[in-house]
């Protein structure tokens, strides 16, 4: 009795470990799946290049704290999340692509805008992981910008 | 009655209806301004030329409110080399044609007013770099509208490089006999140290406000840089123009600094009228017809917060000056921040008004303020409705700085916005650990319990600044306030979150002539621009903005108590005053409260009551309602993420109905009746939306 009770045991629990590996490595093969910004979707050596180039492009409007002045509008806290939330990255790396710096959008290159966003992310408190975001708007257009709730 | 003559009566009856029927269309097609919108147009930005932002209509009311559909919209994308994001017009309407600007290129485009179908757009002046460093772009707030009513009919704008602009309204082509083939260069006759002319390209000197039309006169204001962070204090010097609507030529003109001998002219001290600059007009401005009076409302001086090269008053900065419709000579002046180091401004059109104080007909003008009052006069003597007593305000410690010793402070009405962050009533206090680390957070800043705490020179290991709340951004900003002239009721929204941090820090050598500029010790020093800057659509490249000294040193720490503001809420309000009695008769919070607030997890299981947005949004009055949207985007239960567009009873402040915006409220909404239909039109944009007006009307 024991025993058979010990291998159903052992049977579920390696039911679990060959479902969870397997769902794993769903995951590693299909990277498009619905993720949001609390996954993980940059690293912090990105999110680093990201504050260098922020404070060369960005910083003269939306301040160093990314607070805004009043007139462009802050980067973190209460008036970014009420800006973005329920958008994707991909909406918030295609907005600046396509117009900023207002000065010269061309001026600031995709992968560093996709730098700037990692930045962004970071100084919001995502969390950083293992991977770059690309600065592909279709490919960013799958994470998801989320206020935990 | 015999048949014969019975015909006869017939016939001159039919031939008198049918004189009735020419003379009463004659009439319709006649568009007389001083009418404002009392039939059912929107002529002027705000409604009328005494900044009302009113209209009598009240097809649209509480009951059917929410029933409101969208009839059309206009998106604005392609109106310039990239879409806007900033779209702040309000639209005119005249004899069925919406007139606005829409753009990075400050487009002027005229729409069927019931369909939103495109008739005309104008956009052929590239103006290269004068635009691209122009200090207001994108498309500002609108056109203006002139008519001889004998078919001369004329769009009058103001282009981002300065341009006064003359437009056929039937076509949109540019009146030849304005100026040089529709165009008056403005920037000729701007000057800047002692009387020299800027240079045409690079002088900096624009405008977001329309023109004010009246009679066969254009009144144009003057605007630049924000001034946080600039080179020099010598600056081009604010002025008002009037201008001939059919040939451009300059009547006359107003000069905002007084010089020596002229009154005024000894508070600028040690000759600074001289070496100092901006004080522009670039709000609306308003007139009285009958009375022949223009009123200007004025803004601060060089260098928005460091006064140390403009020790004095520095008259008109900061005032309300009443001048002579034809001359422009001034009548009479109040001045509402003496020697202005907080980038108070005026901020909007002087509301003109004729009330009843203690059974004393008074024809009035009310000016509403970022620092949170309505300012009330007798607009023909200029003598305050109330007093206003000049009142004890603290002192600078900055090296150089001479902060007035009195501010005027109005007695009634009373402040419909806080004037200053109250230590500790004001403080955020959701729960008591927040109020704790609130106030413990402030211990860091300078907090005198008054309005108008000077900057000081913060350091990021000591003092970080000093808190005010009101100046810059917030109270009652560009878009203004209204009221009901028949009831004599005023609706002021304002923002009551607006909290500043005031630091200032020397400038590195050799930046600028000015010896303290907004920043703080022990961080990087970086240029701070203002609203939309370089995105004009002939915006040159600029040079990465390299940290100027400093460079990698921390940057200040923001202000707020986790993520969400340091003062509780209400974040922002729409309050009514009557002007008969100076009493405030409600003051209700504003806008959703943003997810911030409604999903932090330090306020799980909480309740917390709506707490209204911090933001600049103007308004509309109609008969009955009040119309606003909320000044920024949120994602509640319920709805998709976005905005709304609210409707309050004019009597109680109820919210009596809300409509889906996609976007946050961005221009100020207007109103207007054709064919018997009421429609709402306001302008929205922000975040990932671009600019786009959007119609609203009742459902066939």
């Amino acid at each position: 009795m024991k025993l058979r009770v010990i291998f159903g045991g052992l049977a579920i629990i390696w039911l679990a470990s060959v479902s969870g590996s397997a769902l794993q490595a769903k995951q590693a093969a299909a990277p498009g799946a619905a993720k949001s910004v609390w996954d993980g979707v940059f690293t912090k050596e990105q999110a680093d290049r990201g504050a260098e180039a922020f404070k060369t492009a960005c910083s003269e409007c939306h301040g160093n704290d990314l607070a805004g002045d009043g007139f462009a509008p802050a980067l973190s806290g209460s008036d970014f999340m009420g800006n973005w939330n329920d958008l994707s990255v991909g909406d918030l790396f295609e907005r600046i692509r396509i117009s900023m710096p207002p000065s010269g959008p061309s001026a600031v290159t995709p992968a560093q805008k996709a730098d700037i966003v990692a930045h962004i992310m970071n100084f919001n408190k995502f969390p950083a992981g293992t991977t770059e975001l690309e600065p592909k708007t279709e490919v960013l257009k799958a994470i998801k910008i989320e206020m935990k709730k | 009655m015999s048949r014969r003559l019975l015909g006869a009566c017939l016939s001159i009856g039919v031939v008198v209806a049918g004189l009735t029927s020419i003379v009463v269309s004659g009439q319709s097609n006649a568009v007389n301004l001083a009418d404002g919108t009392s039939k059912g147009e929107w002529p002027y930005y705000s409604g009328d030329v005494r900044g009302s932002r009113f209209s009598p209509l009240e097809q649209i009311n509480a009951s059917n409110f929410n029933k409101l559909e969208v009839a059309w919209r206009f998106k604005t994308d392609n109106l310039g080399t990239r879409p806007e994001y900033k779209l702040e017009g309000t639209p005119l309407m005249v004899k069925g044609v919406i007139y606005t600007t829409a753009g990075s290129r400050r487009a002027v485009v005229a729409l069927d007013a019931r369909t939103g179908e495109q008739l005309w757009v104008f956009n052929a002046i590239r103006e290269g770099m004068r635009a691209g460093g122009a200090p207001r772009q994108l498309s500002g707030r609108g056109v203006s509208y002139w008519t001889d009513n004998k078919g001369d009919d004329r769009i009058i704008y103001v282009t981002t490089g300065y341009r006064l602009v003359a437009l056929n309204a039937k076509n949109g082509q540019p009146i030849p006999a304005f100026g040089r083939d529709g165009i008056v260069d403005m920037k000729l006759g701007a000057t800047f140290g002692r009387g020299q002319q800027i240079d045409l390209e690079s002088g900096e000197i624009g405008l977001h406000s329309t023109p004010t039309i009246v009679g066969d006169v254009a009144l144009v204001g003057s605007s630049f840089k924000e001034g946080m962070t600039i080179k020099t204090h010598n600056n081009t010097k604010g002025m008002v123009r009037a201008y001939d609507v059919r040939t451009g030529k300059v009547l006359w003109q107003f000069n905002t600094i007084a010089k020596p001998g002229e009154v005024g002219g000894d508070t600028w001290e040690q000759e600074s009228w001289a070496s100092n600059g901006n004080t522009g007009v670039w709000a609306h401005i308003t007139v009285d017809q009958e009375a022949g009076i223009a009123y200007l409302p004025v803004e601060t001086p060089s260098s928005d917060f460091y006064g140390g090269h403009r020790p004095g008053d520095n008259l008109f900065a900061e005032s309300l000056v009443a001048v002579d419709l034809k001359t422009g000579v001034r009548k009479w002046h109040f001045q509402f921040i003496h020697h202005g180091i907080w980038d108070h401004d005026m901020s909007s059109a002087p509301m003109l008004v004729d009330i009843v104080v203690d059974g004393k007909p008074i024809k009035a003008v009310a000016c509403p303020s970022k620092q949170g009052w309505l300012y009330m006069f007798d607009r023909i003597s200029g003598k305050p409705i109330w007093p206003m007593p000049e009142t004890p305000v603290p002192q600078s410690d900055v090296p150089g700085e001479k902060a007035a010793k009195t501010q005027p402070i109005p007695s009634k009405p009373p402040a419909y916005a806080r004037t200053f962050v109250k230590i500790p009533d004001d403080v955020i206090d959701f729960t008591p650990a927040l109020r704790a680390e609130g106030l413990n957070i402030l211990k860091r800043y300078r907090t005198d319990q008054s309005p108008y705490v000077p900057y000081i020179l913060g350091d990021i290991n000591g003092l970080l600044g000093s808190v005010n709340i009101g100046n810059t951004g917030g109270g009652t900003n560009w878009p203004g306030a209204g009221l009901d002239p028949e009831t004599k009721v005023a609706y002021l929204p304002a923002s009551n979150s607006g909290v500043s941090v005031g630091s200032l820090v020397e400038g590195p050598p050799g930046y600028s002539d000015i010896k303290y500029l907004a920043g703080m010790k022990g961080t990087e020093f970086r240029l701070r621009d203002g609203p939309g800057f370089g995105s004009a659509a002939d915006a040159p490249r600029t040079e990465a903005n390299a940290a100027i000294a400093g460079a990698g040193l921390p940057a200040p720490p923001a202000l707020n108590v986790q993520g969400m503001s340091i003062v509780k809420p209400p974040y922002g309000v729409l309050a009514a005053i009557d002007l008969n009695k100076g009493d405030l008769m409600w003051q209700v919070p504003h806008g959703d409260t943003p997810d911030v607030v409604r999903n932090h997890p330090l306020l799980k299981g909480m309740n917390i009551p709506k707490t209204g947005q911090n933001g600049a949004v103007g308004l509309v009055i109609t008969r009955t309602l009040v119309v606003m949207g909320d000044p920024q985007v949120t994602t509640p239960p319920g709805r998709a993420r976005g905005a709304m567009l609210r409707a309050y009873d004019k009597k109680s402040g109820a919210e009596v109905g809300a409509v889906y915006l996609p976007a946050q409220q961005s221009g100020s909404p207007m109103t207007y009746l054709l064919d018997g239909k009421q429609y709402i039109v306001v302008a929205v944009s922000g975040g990932n939306y671009s600019g786009e007006y959007i119609a609203f009307r009742l459902p066939e």
